[in-house]
């Protein structure tokens, strides 16, 4: 497992130092001068090229990577704004603060916005396929059927607008989205979320519904299944011990994929809901052309979905004993 | 102030020239609808900014009928501040969401009646001028305090205006720094070395000026002049965390998300004469569209009645249902803006003025404010100066008003006459869904007229180097302009004085014609304010004659609050609501 784990962060730090690479220069070969943006109303060349030296952005993209790559290990300095400490992912243009500093204000948002959906959506979502796949062409199986394929039909941006407007506007059922920390206020933050949560939950549930039935429907019709029937075990037994066990891979596979992307920014939700986390950030950054933050997002986005992918390899094999992790 | 960088949109000028607040709020019955009265620019009565005698310059403010102190007022806004160093800050809501914290030697108050005089705010009175405006003196007052408890001393005031000579200061005004007699090579205090043309005599302190400014009391209340401790001033990390001299202090900010005053018990109101500080607490509260805060106004539930916006106004989408019902209308406050949105002409490509006078007879009027979401937020221009800033004069030489949809008949005669019919004009507009509509609009309209017109998408954040470039190759581009303080020299100097004309300048026409150069010199020096006014709305018609712009709109804007906010009135000094004087309903 240590070979296993070694290995893969090793591959996964490549692939972020590809991904950094590529976003840097993508992001800095575009036509657009940050320095601009800081200079105000009376800007003067003079002024220009102080805030460009102020930001490090006068010297060669490849520098300008390796002062990067630098600051992430070792911290670095920027010139009248102050030392950025390691891991120093960039001083944001806009903000005027480093990108790691800012990130790491949003990320508990997201945390809590991802995890939480994760929650319910996994419980709603495995729940009903699994009853959908237990009743397999009865009632409550057309049912979680069709419900689910409405709501992977629909879009945040819609559910959410509507769910603020009956449950918090006019029924006044649920309050306003919005985010107090877990450790300040355990109540606050989760009638904050809830909303958010739910609506995100109606969207993800339904894959998960769709899903786990088809899953479990494969797994319940393989011959391992009949043998362990024909050998006697419980039905409960067969269906938890060894359908479930069968079923979770793929439905493993697609939480961390998920999970990966709503902690890389959970764009659509946080804008709906006026939320200030990753998702957000990423949005806000690309309207103030903030290089340096859109980079270190992308990284954390990046670095998300590589690190879930690893431990969803990891929970395969615990899943699955026929999967050995090489 | 151009409206260039994050907050083009909503920043506008930094001192607006009328204290005279069209409320669209009031009046109507409980509920049903109401009628889509939206103010008119043109009926709004210019009103100036007088100048307070040393009476008006004494603390405390003058308490608002009703008002209680204490709770929490909230905000819903877009955008956080760009900068919180008082040197750094330009844009008006900027200045006004730090009124509460910062004080100035001169500013704005505001009686029970609305109106706005200028006073001495960290100064006695609003100072003394000798030799023609070519000298000020102000006097600042005993008992003022920083948020430590520590006197303001004149070292600090001194030290206020030097600091903004430093190479960390770029982006706030840069009035005094240029107008200080032998500034030239002088680089900022941190090396030891004052500036001469600064003098300390006491709690006096004089400026000498390269130049007689009768209007330099309005201009160091931009709260770009705010007072900055000596002690405590820590260059670049001040725009993060400025210390207080006001009612106020900061308890806590997070960058993009939120910033929370508290009270600062050194503040002694005795010496103030502009803020009241009702409420205990300011929680301001950012990234909310403007959508989705108008849509929390509506609903008024929870915390959000206690709320407000700084730079949030109603959404387009919603203004209608806002305007036309009665009980949400009560909770806006609506006002005539200071700025003018206007398109330049590039004068040294288009030379000939037919042609420039037939693109402001062509020009689509109607169709560009149907687009920005009608009359209710604008109204057609036909001045460069807006209605409310003295000096305004009333014309209309282009036939905009008779014919809003534009003259395409006599803009074609103009150009038969030029011998120029096809023409090439290339417009420069900068990317956003609104401008390719409007693009779209003015290429039918000018085509019709007989030009034929190129579109040129640029990109937001470079939009104003590309046209500050004096080889910048646009005929026509869009742009704007609100006054730093109420006169029109801040209007016409900056953006029509030939001396204005370089990269990275505001004369985006780069005209520079003797005529509008010499009258706009000599109406700087005229000292009686009613002969001032007369030059400068001669000079707008001036300007207006020779066609380097076609005057497109001025705004109207409209800010939405909570049922539980009580007092919520226009700040003309910085053009936003006036923070100081909320209170927080029981």
């Amino acid at each position: 497992m240590l070979r296993f784990l070694v290995r893969r962060v090793s591959g996964a730090m490549v692939i972020l130092l590809i991904i950094s690479a590529v976003t840097f220069w993508l992001f800095y070969a575009i036509p657009r001068d940050p320095a601009m943006m800081s200079c105000g109303k009376n800007c003067t060349p003079e002024n220009l090229e102080q805030i460009r030296k102020n930001l490090g952005i006068d010297e060669s993209i490849l520098m300008q990577y390796w002062h990067w790559l630098v600051g992430v290990f070792a911290g670095r300095d920027y010139a009248g704004y102050g030392y950025c400490d390691a891991p120093c992912l960039g001083y944001s243009f806009a903000n005027r603060e480093p990108v790691f500093g800012t990130i790491m204000d949003r990320l508990p948002l997201t945390l809590s916005l991802a995890f939480g959906a994760a929650v319910v959506f996994l419980i709603i979502g495995v729940g009903a396929g699994m009853l959908a796949a237990l009743k397999q062409g009865k009632f409550l199986d057309k049912f979680a059927s069709s419900v689910s394929l409405l709501g992977s039909s629909l879009q945040i941006y819609f559910v959410g607008y509507i769910a603020m407007f009956f449950l918090v506007s006019e029924l006044g059922v649920l309050s306003q989205p919005s985010y107090t920390p877990l450790t300040e206020n355990p109540a606050a933050w989760m009638s904050g979320l809830l909303l958010p949560w739910l609506v995100l939950a109606i969207i993800f549930t339904a894959n998960y519904t769709r899903m786990t039935r088809s899953q479990m429907v494969e797994q319940l019709s393989e011959d391992y299944v009949r043998t362990a029937r024909a050998k006697g075990l419980s039905k409960r037994n067969v269906f938890f011990r060894f359908a479930w066990r069968g079923a979770m891979g793929p439905i493993v596979t697609l939480f961390g994929i998920d999970l990966g992307v709503l902690i890389g920014g959970a764009i659509i939700t946080e804008t709906t809901f006026s939320l200030q986390g990753i998702g957000r950030l990423a949005i806000q950054s690309v309207n103030q052309s903030d290089l340096p933050m859109l980079l270190g997002v992308t990284v954390l986005a990046a670095g998300a979905i590589v690190l879930f992918n690893i431990v969803v390899d990891a929970v395969y094999a615990l899943i699955d004993p026929r999967i050995r992790l090489a | 102030m151009a409206f260039s960088r994050r907050n083009f949109l909503i920043a506008t000028g930094v001192v607006a020239a009328s204290s005279s607040v069209l409320t669209a709020c009031g009046g109507e019955d409980k509920g049903g609808s109401a009628k889509n009265d939206a103010p008119k620019v043109s009926g709004t009565k210019t009103v100036d900014i007088p100048v307070g005698t040393k009476a008006d310059s004494t603390g405390p403010a003058p308490e608002v009928k009703g008002a209680v102190k204490g709770g929490t007022v909230y905000s819903l806004d877009q955008f956080d501040m760009d900068h919180m160093d008082p040197g750094q800050i330009y844009v008006s809501t900027e200045g006004a969401i730090t009124v509460p914290i910062m004080r100035g030697l001169t500013g704005y108050k505001i009686d029970d009646k609305g109106a706005t005089t200028l006073v001495g705010d960290a100064a006695t009175d609003a100072g003394t001028m000798k030799d023609g405006g070519k000298t000020w003196s102000f006097t600042v007052k005993e008992g003022l305090k920083w948020e430590d408890g520590s006197e303001v001393t004149m070292d600090d005031v001194r030290h206020t205006f030097e600091r903004l000579y430093a190479s960390f200061i770029t982006e706030g005004p840069i009035y005094v720094q240029s107008w200080l007699e032998g500034a030239d090579k002088y680089e900022g205090p941190y090396d030891d070395k004052h500036l001469d043309s600064i003098e300390i005599d006491g709690r006096t302190i004089t400026f000498r000026l390269n130049e007689a400014r009768g209007d330099f009391n309005y201009t160091v209340a931009m709260r770009g002049y705010s007072l900055v401790p000596k002690k405590h001033d820590t260059k670049e990390k001040y725009d993060k965390r400025p210390f207080s001299c006001g009612p106020y202090k900061i308890e806590s900010r997070s960058v993009g998300k939120s910033l929370t005053y508290v009270r600062n018990e050194h503040w002694d109101p005795k010496t103030d004469p502009i803020r009241n500080a009702y409420p205990d607490k300011f929680h301001f509260q950012f990234g909310f569209q403007q959508l989705a805060a108008t849509d929390r106004f509506i609903a008024d539930s929870g915390n959000d009645k206690y709320a407000m916006a700084i730079f949030n106004e109603v959404a387009p989408e919603r203004i209608a249902q806002v305007l036309t019902n009665a009980e949400l209308k009560k909770r806006v406050l609506t006002q005539v803006d200071t700025v003018t949105y206007y398109w330049p002409i590039n004068t040294t490509r288009i030379t000939d003025l037919k042609v420039r006078q037939a693109i402001n007879y062509a020009w689509p009027h109607q169709q560009l404010q149907t687009i920005k979401g009608g009359a209710s937020v604008s109204e057609i221009a036909t001045t460069i100066m807006s209605p409310v800033t003295p000096g305004y004069e009333q014309f209309d030489l282009y036939g905009t008003t008779k014919k809003p949809g534009g003259d395409p008949a006599k803009a074609k005669a103009l150009l038969k006459e030029a011998g120029k019919v096809g023409q090439k004009l290339v417009i420069a507009y900068q990317q956003s869904d609104n401008s390719v509509k409007q693009a779209v609009a003015i290429k039918n309209a000018l085509e019709e007229a007989g030009f034929k017109v190129v579109n040129k998408q640029v990109d937001k954040s470079t939009f104003y180097t590309q046209i500050g470039d004096i080889e910048n190759g646009y005929d026509l581009f869009a742009a704007g302009w609100s006054p730093d303080w109420p006169n029109g020299y801040s209007v016409f100097f900056p953006c029509w004085h030939g001396k204005n004309i370089g990269d990275g300048r505001n004369n985006y026409a780069q005209l520079n014609d003797t005529g509008v150069n010499k009258a706009i010199d000599a109406a700087s020096k005229i000292a009686d304010p009613e002969e001032a006014k007369k030059a400068w709305g001669a000079i707008d018609r001036q300007i207006m004659e020779l066609a380097p712009v076609v005057p497109d709109y001025h705004s109207i804007r409209n800010w939405m609050y909570g049922s539980k906010i009580g007092n919520v009135v226009y700040d003309a000094g910085n053009t936003c609501i006036a923070l100081c004087k909320l209170y927080a309903m029981k």
